[in-house]
């Protein structure tokens, strides 16, 4: 199974750049090699004010409130390197059921 | 069958205001004058007046609410938004009988004390807010309303004010941020109309309906009131039968009437002699009964323990044959269009279920996709800002519980069972 980065396309996270960041994290990932990894929109994780969200999927990491200068670490984080630990700020009962939707493969 | 509202439990044409008067319009405002405020709220709540906007609250309450807040000046706001799919009634009481609706609003603003009362309709109803122009104008002609009503130290303005039509423009206090000049969007309550409403004062919004039953309480009395419907839920309520059924139209009924006598005897069952498979009583945001309830009484405590709800009366039917699934994809889509989209969860649970409900339809996942219904709108139960976050659960649930074979069919093989 590949690996998706799902980058929220809702109103709020556009209005805060989500658009740019999807794009300028699909480069990233292209520089690094990582072609078992897509960087696909989402509709709506229910976090829109500590927006914009990434959602790495199936490894779990919640990353709020990305900025572009922030990009860097989340494709390192995909390429291996350390999980970003200041990003990760959502409420865990949002995160489960967010996961447990990703995990029906559907969305 | 008699009315309260309509004579004969049906609309019959535009009452001018001569017509009105002659079966004793405005005698109900002449007597309230006589009285204090105080003494018409307490008349409205012996009558057990309850809202008919939906959520049922009673009247007398929030009108004693409103009187009680302080801050000056207060205001009235009649509530005909209405946006529902598949309602009218509200339109037809503005256009076939203003005056019951004018005199209605004007003993409102006198029991709470209101010098200024807003008539928020739909904009899209130009008959409706031309009924009600021609009839205002009528009414101040005969000192009813405006400075000094009847010669006495009453004092009432009145202003149409035209709603923008989405679904959200009728909540309360979106209704409210329209009329002070914003964008149709609700409030984070508390605080509540009640106390702190347009321009911060104390406002009581009462849907068109409500208002409507005002004038023949004060007339006749709450004992007279009471003689229609049940003790929870005394009077009549206007009921809503879309083309579902042989003659579609609005039927005033005394609460407690069955389900049953509604679709059939004024509905004439549904159309082509189809079957039931399931009924919404109040849609297209409670939950589906099945034909088994049909003889449950039309009122809010025998709704309630049927599982479903009374809503503002739109009954909608799903005939046997069709698809359970594809009837709550158009509802969920409904919502996600409406939701205003201020409230995070809203924007995720409306968005969300449409989703997964698209899914369904087209065979991907398998039972733990259905699973996720549930968790989904128990996650989101009392967020956000209004209602609206409530509204798919009821419909979604009651759908998988009830069919659970139509979206398991959709599941096995990616088609609809009944196509």
């Amino acid at each position: 199974m590949s690996r998706i980065c799902l980058v929220c396309q809702n109103i709020d996270c556009k209005s805060r750049g989500s658009e740019q960041l999807m794009t300028e994290l699909q480069k990233r990932v292209a520089a690094r090699g990582l072609e078992d990894v897509e960087v696909k929109p989402y509709m709506c994780f229910g976090a829109c004010q500590e927006g914009p969200n990434i959602v790495l999927y199936p490894e779990k990491n919640w990353y709020a409130q990305v900025k572009v200068e922030d990009l860097d670490e989340i494709a390192d984080h995909l390429a291996g390197g350390p999980h970003v630990k200041r990003l990760d700020t959502i409420d865990s009962s949002l995160k489960e059921l967010i996961y447990q939707l990703l995990d029906t493969g559907v969305l | 069958m008699e009315g309260v509202l309509f004579p004969r439990g049906v609309a019959e044409g535009r009452e001018g205001l001569k017509a009105y008067v002659a079966r004793g319009g405005y005698q109900a405002l002449a007597k309230a004058l006589k009285r204090s405020p105080e003494e018409i709220i307490r008349l409205i709540d012996q009558a057990g007046l309850r809202g008919r906007g939906g959520a049922g609250f009673p009247t007398g309450k929030k009108w004693q609410l409103t009187r009680e807040a302080t801050g000056e000046p207060r205001y009235l706001v009649m509530n005909g938004g209405e946006d529902e799919p598949g309602s009218k009634k509200d339109r037809v009481l503005l256009e076939n009988l203003p005056h019951l609706v004018i005199e209605g609003t004007i003993l409102s603003a006198y029991a709470i004390g209101a010098a200024k009362a807003y008539l928020y309709i739909n904009a899209r109803y130009d008959i409706a807010i031309r009924s009600i122009g021609d009839a205002l104008a009528e009414a101040k002609a005969e000192g009813y309303w405006g400075e000094n009503i009847l010669g006495g130290n009453f004092s009432l303005d009145l202003e149409i004010f035209p709603a923008p039509h989405n679904y959200v423009a009728g909540e309360d206090t979106a209704v409210l941020e329209v009329i002070e000049g914003k964008k149709p969007l609700p409030r984070q309550k508390p605080p509540f109309p009640v106390t702190a409403g347009l321009f911060g004062k104390p406002t009581s919004v009462n849907n068109v309906e409500t208002l409507a039953n005002v004038a023949p309480i004060v007339r006749y009395g709450a004992e007279w009131y009471r003689k229609f419907g049940t003790a929870e839920s005394p009077g009549t309520m206007i009921f809503s039968l879309d083309d579902d059924v042989n003659r579609p139209g609005i039927y005033e009924l005394p609460f407690g009437t069955p389900l049953r006598y509604l679709i059939e005897e004024c509905g004439g069952g549904m159309r082509g002699g189809k079957k039931i498979k399931a009924i919404m009583p109040a849609a297209p945001s409670s939950a589906y009964l099945p034909p088994e309830k049909l003889d449950t009484p039309l009122d809010h405590n025998s709704m309630r323990a049927a599982g479903s709800s009374l809503g503002c009366g739109v009954v909608r039917l799903v005939a046997q044959g069709s698809c359970i699934v594809e009837e709550v994809i158009k509802i969920s889509e409904f919502f996600t269009a409406e939701s205003c989209g201020q409230c995070p969860a809203c924007r995720m649970e409306t968005n969300t279920l449409t989703a997964l409900l698209k899914k369904v339809q087209g065979g991907q996942g398998g039972p733990p996709v259905l699973e996720q219904f549930g968790k989904i709108i128990a996650f989101n139960k009392g967020k956000g800002f209004c209602n609206l976050i409530a509204m798919p659960g009821p419909p979604i649930e009651s759908a998988l519980k009830l069919f659970p074979g139509d979206f398991e069919a959709h599941l096995a093989t990616g088609k609809c069972p009944v196509q």
